[in-house]
Order: structure tokens, then sequence, then C-alpha cells
């Protein structure tokens, strides 16, 4: 193993763990209920998730096939009205992403 | 709605979604870590010491263009700094008196996805606890790990005979995130996921996908912070 490769995954992987344990350890955020920060953090979860929905249906749609992740999109929203299974919904989006695949959507 | 407390099991089901996303997305790591000259060994050790599918596809850009060290770890290490902000999101979430003892072990596991999936089970009344937390960050990165390894092993051009295989493991991240922002959907978040989703398109189309991954979340966040203001 090159010590290139080796140095930079310490590296990065390091700052990675630092930047996902660390703001816990020392309670970042923690007593700020009704200040800006509070409401601040509140608000990451969601925007968070928009965003990486967004984030990663866009490629689907950039290429031009408007019509490519209609079916779905469809599944997840059906599946999810049906069942509020996030594990059920997710699987018939792909399923049913697939299919419009093969039928040529 | 449910108060059970989220169990080690509970955390592996809410879980596989998104091992099932990450193996995809992982042996396509993979197989272009061989493609671009890197040894099998070298790809798995990116998995397993990184784990951050986006910087770990950059990673392979910078060294094979023969990037210097620093300048390649500065960018990478730039691409994750939006994950500061989900340990003490999680941590309001689950409320005063959450554990935290073995966070140093179960936070490594806090990717986009698992902090994702952690929100919206808090969110349909599951109380947070460290077993749940290990659950639901175990099954991801044994995915993000040995998807690489089979991607590795396994080459170029793996999954070129499964096309419709292929668009439909493709799509399983975004109908994910899909399905964890309506299990976290509310009347009054509607603006912060408005807000987020057009700044992250905003962000991607003048700059790049990761300026609009953390540009929509500081929008976001910031309007719901400018929205509590005003009520």
């Amino acid at each position: 193993m090159r010590w290139e490769v080796l140095a930079l995954a310490l590296v990065v992987g390091a700052a990675n763990w630092g930047f996902r344990y660390l703001p816990i350890r020392f309670g970042l955020g923690s007593g700020a209920e009704g200040g800006m920060l509070g409401r601040f953090l509140a608000s990451v979860g969601p925007a968070a998730i928009a965003t990486l929905f967004v984030a990663s249906a866009l490629p689907f749609v950039a290429g031009g096939a408007l019509l490519a992740p209609v079916p779905g999109t469809v599944a997840v929203v059906a599946v999810w009205l049906w069942r509020r299974s996030v594990v059920l919904a997710t699987l018939a989006g792909a399923v049913a992403h697939a299919a419009g695949f093969a039928l040529g959507l | 709605m449910e108060t059970r407390q989220e169990t080690f099991a509970a955390g592996l089901v809410t879980a596989l979604p998104i091992g099932l996303g990450y193996f995809p997305i992982a042996f396509a790591f993979g197989v272009a870590a061989t493609g671009a000259g890197l040894s099998g060994w070298e790809a798995a050790a990116l998995s397993v010491i990184i784990y951050a599918g986006a910087s770990q596809f950059l990673a392979l850009a910078l060294l094979t263009s023969g990037a210097a060290l620093p300048v390649a770890a500065f960018t990478l290490i730039a691409m994750n700094l939006r994950h500061v902000l989900y340990g003490p999101a999680l941590m309001k979430a689950a409320g005063a008196g959450a554990g935290k003892r073995h966070a140093w072990l179960w936070a490594w596991g806090l990717t986009d996805e698992v902090f994702g999936a952690a929100l919206g089970e808090i969110a349909r009344g599951r109380r947070f606890s460290e077993a749940g937390m290990f659950g639901l960050g175990l099954l991801p990165y044994a995915a993000w790990v040995s998807g690489t390894v089979a991607g590795a092993l396994a080459g170029g051009g793996a999954l070129a005979g499964w096309p419709v295989l292929e668009a439909g493991l493709a799509f399983l991240l975004p109908a994910l995130f899909l399905a964890l922002l309506l299990s976290i959907l509310t009347r009054p978040q509607v603006p912060v996921i408005v807000v987020a989703g057009l700044a992250c398109v905003a962000g991607t189309l003048a700059v790049s996908s990761t300026a609009g991954i953390l540009g929509g979340m500081l929008a976001g966040a910031l309007a719901g912070v400018m929205r509590r203001a005003r009520a």
C-alpha cells in the first residue's frame, strides 16, 4: 500500500471522525433551546434531508430525461402514504424506477 | 404514535434501505478505484478509514491527478465540513438526557443518510438510544466496506450486463431521502424544505454539487430561524 494513499486516508478520516463526534462530545448547541442557535439546529435536520434529496435527484433530470424519476417518486409517495414505512417506500421506489427504465422512460 | 425506545435490532431494520443503497455505490467506488490504479487494499482502506462517499470519489481524482497531499487533504476535509452540524442537531432532537457515553464510536457512522434516518425515527416517536445508533450505523458501514471490496474484486463493467438492476440500485438513495423527508414532514417545516431545495439547485448550477449541498442546508436552516423569529 502506498504511503500517500494511507496518509491521505488517515488525515481525512481523522477529520471526519472529529466532525461527527467532537460536537457531540463537547455538547455544542446544548442549552440553546430558545435562542437563535437552538432554532438553527432544529431546522438543520429538515434542511439537510431536503437538500440531500434534491442533490441526489438532480442527476436524474440533469440529462434531460424529465420523466425518468416520475415512477420511482410516485411509488415512494404512494407506499409511504399506504404503509408509513421508510423501508418499504424506499424499496418500492427503486423497483418502480427500474421498471420505468425497462419500459424506456 | 410510537413511544418505544430505539433498539439495536430496530436500528438494523431502519438501516436496511441505507445498506441497500450504499452497497452498489461502494461497488462502483471499488470498480473506479482499481480502474484508477489503486490496489484492492488501498480501495478498501479508503472506505474503512474515510467512510464518506463523495469525498472518496474525489480522492480518486486527486490521487490520480497528482495533487499535493496537503491540497488533497484540505479539499476532502472541506467537503465533509457539513457533518459538524449533524451531531448537535441529532442530540437536540433526542432531547435532554440523551446518552452520549459511547458516541466516540457510534458517531463514526453518522453519515448523511444515517443522520436523516435517526431524525426520522425520533420524529416517528421512537426514543433515542445509543444501542439504536449502533444498529443504525453498523449495517451501512458494513455495506460500504463490503461493497468496495466486491467492486475492487469484480473490476470494471461488472454491472454493465444488468442495466435494469443498475438503474434500480441507482435510485435507492433519492428514494430513501424522499421517504425520510416524508417521515419528518410537518406544515411548519415546509418553508425550510422549499428554501433548502431551491438553494441546493442554485448552488449546484452556479458553483458545484458540494456548494449546493452546503448552501442548501445553511439556507434552509436560516429560513427556519427567520420563520420562527417572526412567529
